[in-house]
């Protein structure tokens, strides 16, 4: 009956203590963001293994966000330097494979940060639907 | 473990919250057909009563493994949930929660179909969650029944009192000597003007004197550790330099200490002591010294005088004690007063505001005036060491030397050449630069203290001193002779070297000279040379120099005075050679050189041009291109420098021989200076008494001095005043005679330029008070004191900060005199304040006949990203307004005021009580205040917006009402604790509304204003709420902890050590077969889990295998369906 519109899916990784809180600030004050992303709460960013994200990827995500405390501000002191580390390996991997590394993104946004998550879910989400499906949904195809 | 399989979801409406935009009930019918779910339905209010027994009577009548509820974020419900299902029989960490309003319905409510079919997602997602959960039980740890209040405001006072008397032991950790907080440097609180001291003072000291309380001021928490129930605290108190058990708080420190900085506690309308107490009603009572560390003058000083010690008593008049700690370091104030060099000024703070402080001149001052009033007599000084010490030279170097070894009580005896003491300073500076006297004054004293000078001795051989029994030798030298140009014709006769010239100038032999002179060298003896040839007779004076003036190493005040009496410098001049008849000179050739590539001294490197050369008729020439050391005597028997110079330890002075020490020019050479050499002869003190006791010479030696991390002055405060011109001698009386060229300031001048001094260290450690505490509980060498103390609970009551306008200048404050804030003005109010409760003008101490007060400074602005009310404004210049009424009636006050906001009770009627007296309030917020010139008063531009009438009106005095603000380390403090902070910086509570005192992190509580703008009755509100909640955490004595700890299978484990390296807790102890997680120390944040290679370690309820099918179900949702 309609076109067909591409609405990308996204699987958002975050930590309990700022991200989470974060985005539960948005929906608290009413901003509105698209529904692309599907959130899995951890306690901790650094939980997310690199698998993690492959597994996303995988099982046909169109993107992957992983959003942790701002850097000196982990509830864990340090959990989220080992997600920084982890991430930058993640995007060479993807790039390797050819997938956009743009698919990819890291996120700091504490429990205050309730705009900047909503904002950030908007841009990721008009991102991928610049790039187009995932290659390995098997959307891609007309 | 094999997965559930009959799973209960319940999807909650909350009321119109969710199902406004979500399909409840088509979700919940969804969900029914997900494979694994028994059971689901929708439900109006998951959390009523009535909901949760739906739940349960759902998980008996369907016999559920599982439980998901799709309801609200799980950060507020998911403790009720969790403790319903756990009532139902269920193992409370079998269920799971998607947040459908917080996370959908809220944030997509545009978009009804997308978000029903996201909320399906997000159900599928935790389906697959709850199917691979495992029951788990939960720890109960003991509690540590103490509690730790940080802060010592009113809120924290509050908390701490209530604590205490409740029974539990209670740190009160304040970083200011005293508690009280901001209350107590207020005057009056609103709405009933109660005096904030008479009613907080007594609750201050109930809390010195509480049993329960261990009151630690001045201490600040360095590190904390561990988790609810048991909390490890460092705490580092800060030295007071007191011993707070002898301190009376007598007072008589504070009248003895030269110091004045300004008060932080009079908001900078008046001055303290760096020997202080806050206020009267301090709790403790006890006094505090304040040091930030050694200041960058003192530190840069070769021998490190304590140079703001003797500028600030100086500047109080103490010009005796200033001298004696002058002298404590060095003998030569007069000397140095004249010749120093004075690195310590090229570093003085204040030279980056204005110009340095005239650092020499007051120490030259300080000489001269005990010349001038008559010095005290010296007397010898007892000897109670045995060892003899040889000093070989009497310059600067070995006589400081001697004047610390006699002051340790060894016989010291100083050996020279030549028939008078004092070496370079004698011998080389001419006379009108440093008369004769005052090196024979400063020499002769250290010779009234014992010390034995043997003149016309030379000492050939160390062994000459050995036999006549000296057990230590320095040797001090100098570089006494002049290096030569290497040009022909330098042996003619007419041609000088300049330490040849100015020793025989200054033994006052004949020395004749014609009329034309000329001097090769750009130091300070070739400027030297120059004027002494002038005073001799000489009619035409030039320096041949081979640089640029940049270049010159010369004191650049020494070469504008030989400018000033008519010496000719040519620059960039190279002499190749000297004309002479019959071997008398007549003339030199020069080359003009340009400055070429910089060379290995960092200068630029002369370099000839071509066919320049000319040639100049003279009478005399003087070389002055530098000295050297050449090994004679004793300095043959030891290791030298390439350039001859003798080699030694530069720490300790120590040469190739153990127990000679040598130090001065025979070490630095001819480029050397005074202060340099007396360092060394100090240092070289030093290492003899270490020497002569058997001590390592290096043992604690370089740690004395501690410079200052910043130096914090407040630069916007400071007036602009330069230092006083030294007054010199008449160029006519110059050149008739060797009289001293500068005569030495004023004492006027002098007290005014210590004036200037900044304070950098706050202590200078000129040590008064100790001359004055009776008790003596003064001991300048305390150090901080570190302590651990274990709590079960932590109390955070840290408070606020208060707007200063300086920087911003907003409304002219701190440029316009009659500016203030209101933190200021109630400092005028408070008869413990500046002006004894006066209201007066600080341009000129009258009483003000119209003041207008200025709201919302900094608040509710967005320039300053402080768009938030400062909730106190209102009333507290209401307040201040009625205040001014009550003792100045005729005096008329005007509130300019967006609008006027008092809540609550008892507030309405401050602002009719301030109307009925009187008080005009206008609305709107003034675009500027400008001063009337002359007059020092306040024209006020505002828009009157009830009338839309243009304003101009003058005031004798402006308040500015300004902002509240978190303070600056805010962020750094939460940090430590692993607290949030919100959007404009304040601490973060658990929920605005009904968690208000609770942080997120268990354990802790938050009261006051850290949490944000509050008035008193609020804050101790607050206090005692965080109190209770502490209380209700720590009465059952027991706590149960989340199970969610990380495990190590170490039949999978490699034994890396990446775990143990990432863990932020220590947590990953031994190694292979013996490698565990300790439970306790384990935070759950699973960051191991996430590194592990091999998959060996894994975090409970958060295992590899519980979060796999989640990431595939919401991978695999395509365009908000799942497939």
């Amino acid at each position: 009956m309609s076109k067909k519109i591409f609405d990308p899916n996204i699987v958002a990784f975050t930590c309990n203590w700022c991200s989470y809180g974060g985005a539960d600030l948005a929906g608290i004050s009413r901003i509105q963001y698209p529904t692309s992303a599907k959130v899995i709460r951890l306690m901790c960013s650094g939980r997310v293994d690199p698998v993690m994200v492959l597994e996303a990827f995988k099982n046909g995500a169109d993107g992957v966000i992983v959003s942790g405390c701002h850097i000196g501000d982990c509830h864990y002191s340090t959990g989220n330097y080992r997600t920084q580390v982890r991430f930058q390996a993640l995007q060479t991997a993807l790039e390797s494979i050819g997938m956009d590394p743009q698919r990819l993104r890291l996120l700091w946004a504490s429990a205050s940060e309730g705009q900047q998550w909503a904002e950030a879910i908007t841009e990721m989400t008009e991102q991928i639907k610049k790039l187009g499906p995932s290659p390995i949904s098997g959307r891609g195809k007309k | 473990m094999a997965e559930l399989g009959r799973i209960g979801v319940f999807v909650c409406h909350c009321g119109l919250n969710i199902a406004g935009t979500v399909d409840c009930p088509a979700v919940a019918n969804y969900a029914g057909y997900l494979p694994g779910v028994a059971y689901s339905t929708d439900l109006l209010f998951a959390c009523s009563d009535d909901g949760q027994v739906a739940i349960q009577r759902a998980i008996t009548d369907h016999s559920l493994d599982g439980v998901v509820v799709a309801s609200c974020t799980p950060r507020t419900h998911e403790p009720v949930f969790r403790k319903c299902v756990e009532e139902a029989g269920l193992n409370r960490y079998l269920y799971d929660q998607v947040n459908l309003r917080e996370h959908v319905s809220w944030c997509h409510m545009n978009e009804p179909e997308k978000a029903t079919r996201k909320a399906m997602a997000l159900i599928a997602m935790s389906v697959q969650r709850v199917k691979q959960l495992e029951p788990l039980v939960r720890q109960r740890v003991n509690i540590i029944p103490k509690v730790a209040v940080i802060g010592g405001g009113v809120a924290g006072i509050s908390a701490s009192l209530d604590l205490a008397n409740a029974g539990f032991n209670t740190y009160l950790i304040e970083r200011r000597p005293t508690i009280g907080g901001q209350m107590a440097l207020l005057d009056k609180v609103f709405p009933q003007s109660d005096c904030a001291i008479c009613i907080l003072g007594p609750i201050m000291s109930q809390v010195g004197q509480h049993p329960r309380i261990n009151l630690m001021t001045y201490s600040e928490v360095d590190n904390v550790d561990g988790y609810v129930g048991n909390f490890r605290l460092k705490i580092r108190q800060k030295s007071r330099y007191i011993d707070t058990m002898k301190c009376t708080g007598c007072g008589e420190c504070e009248d003895a200490c030269p110091v004045e900085v300004p008060s932080e506690y009079e908001f900078g309308l008046a001055n303290r002591t760096a020997i202080y107490r806050p206020f009267p009603q301090a709790v403790p009572n006890k006094y505090t010294i304040e040091k930030k560390g050694h200041a960058t003058c003192r530190i840069t000083c070769p021998a490190h005088v304590n140079i703001q010690g003797f500028v600030q008593l100086l500047h109080d008049g103490k010009f005796t004690e200033a001298l004696n700690l002058y002298r404590d370091v060095s003998p030569f104030p007069g000397v140095l007063g004249r010749v120093c060099t004075s690195p310590c000024e090229d570093k003085c703070e204040r030279g980056k505001y204005d110009a340095p402080v005239s650092i020499r001149n007051l120490h030259r001052f300080l000489a001269d005036k005990e010349i001038e009033q008559g010095a005290e007599p010296v007397a010898i000084l007892p000897l109670d060491k045995e060892d003899k010490v040889a000093i070989i030279g009497a310059g600067p170097a070995g006589i400081a030397c001697a004047h610390d070894l006699i002051r340790s009580g060894y016989p010291v005896t100083i050996f020279e050449a030549k028939e008078a003491a004092g070496g370079l300073l004698r011998y080389g500076i001419p006379e009108f630069r440093l008369p004769r006297d005052i090196i024979d004054l400063e020499i002769k004293r250290v010779e009234n203290l014992g010390v034995e000078f043997k003149m016309g001795k030379r000492i050939e051989s160390l062994d000459e001193l050995k036999e006549m029994g000296y057990k230590a030798v320095f040797i001090g030298t100098g570089a006494p002779f002049s290096i030569r140009l290497r040009i022909e014709g330098e042996d003619a006769s007419g041609v000088f070297h300049a330490l040849d010239f100015l020793d025989r100038v200054n033994s006052g032999k004949n020395v004749t000279i014609g009329d034309k002179v000329a001097i090769i060298g750009g130091g300070n003896a070739a400027i030297d040379a120059a004027r002494t040839a002038l005073r001799l007779g000489a009619k035409q004076v030039s320096i041949v120099y081979r640089r640029s003036r940049q270049e010159m190493p010369a004191l650049a005040h020494e070469i504008d005075e030989a400018e000033r009496e008519g010496v000719k410098i040519l620059f960039l001049t190279q002499p190749i050679s000297v004309k002479e008849e019959q071997g008398i000179v007549k003339g030199i050739k020069c080359i003009q050189m340009r400055l070429g590539d910089i060379d290995s001294s960092g200068r630029r490197r002369p370099v000839p041009v071509p066919d320049s050369e000319f040639t100049i008729k003279l009478d005399n020439i003087i070389i002055a291109i530098g000295q050297e050391v050449k090994p004679t005597g004793p300095l043959w028997e030891l290791e030298h420098t390439e350039w001859g110079t003798l080699s030694v330890d530069s720490r300790t002075m120590q040469s190739s021989k153990p127990g000679v020490f040598a130090g001065g020019a025979v070490v630095l050479g001819g480029g050397g200076t005074v202060i340099e050499a007396v360092a060394h002869g100090k240092t070289a003190a030093d290492s003899i008494a270490r020497h002569l006791q058997g001590i390592d010479l290096l043992k604690a030696r370089d740690d004395t001095l501690s410079p200052i991390p910043y130096v914090d002055v407040d630069i916007a405060r400071l007036g602009q005043n330069m230092r006083p011109a030294m007054p010199t001698l008449g160029k006519s009386k110059r050149l008739r005679s060797f009289a001293e060229v500068e005569l030495g300031l004023s004492e006027k001048a002098a007290v005014e330029e210590a004036g200037r001094c900044l304070s950098c260290g706050v202590c200078s450690e000129c040590l008064q008070c100790l001359t004055v505490c009776e008790p003596n509980a003064i001991d300048h060498s305390l150090g901080d004191k570190i302590s651990e103390i274990q709590v079960g609970a932590i109390v955070v009551t840290t408070g606020f900060k208060i707007y200063d306008p300086i920087e911003t200048r907003e409304y002219g404050f701190g440029t316009f005199d009659n500016v203030v804030t209101s933190a200021q003005f109630e400092r005028f109010t408070n008869a413990a304040g500046p002006t004894k409760g006066k209201i007066k003008r600080p341009s000129d101490h009258e009483i003000p006949k119209s003041v207008a007060f200025i709201q919302c400074v900094g608040s509710r602005d967005r320039r300053v990203d402080a768009d938030y009310c400062c909730y106190i404004g209102c009333e507290n210049s209401l307040k201040q307004a009625t205040q001014i009424k009550e003792k100045y009636p005729e005096t008329e006050v005007t509130i300019y005021a967006m609008d006027i906001r008092t809540h609550g009770l008892g507030y309405e009627s401050l602002y009719h009580r301030a109307r009925e007296m009187g008080v005009i309030i206008v609305k709107g917020r003034p675009s500027e205040v400008e001063e009337i010139p002359g007059s020092k008063s306040l024209k006020v531009l505002a828009e009157d917006l009830y009338t839309g009438e243009r304003l101009e009106t003058t005031h004798e005095l402006v308040v500015l009402a300004t902002a509240i603000l978190p303070h600056d380390d805010m962020k750094d403090f939460a940090r430590k604790f692993k607290l949030s902070t919100g959007e404009y910086g304040y601490l973060l509570e658990a929920h605005p509304k009904l968690r208000p005192v609770d942080a997120f992190q268990d354990g802790v509580f938050l009261a006051g204003a850290c949490l944000g703008p509050m008035d008193i009755p609020k804050a101790v509100a607050y206090g005692k709420a965080a109190a209770a909640g502490a209380q209700s955490l720590l009465t059952p004595g027991q706590f149960q902890i989340e199970p969610m700890f990380a495990e190590i299978d170490t039949e999978l484990c490699m034994d890396c050590d990446l775990c143990g390296e990432i863990c932020p807790y220590n947590a990953v102890v031994g190694e292979r077969d013996e490698r565990k997680v300790l439970s306790e120390l384990c935070q759950g944040c699973g960051t191991c889990a996430g590194g592990c290679p091999m998959n060996a370690i894994d975090i409970h309820h958060y295992k590899r295998e519980q979060i796999m099918p989640v990431i595939e179900a919401a991978a695999k949702v395509k365009g908000g369906v799942e497939t």
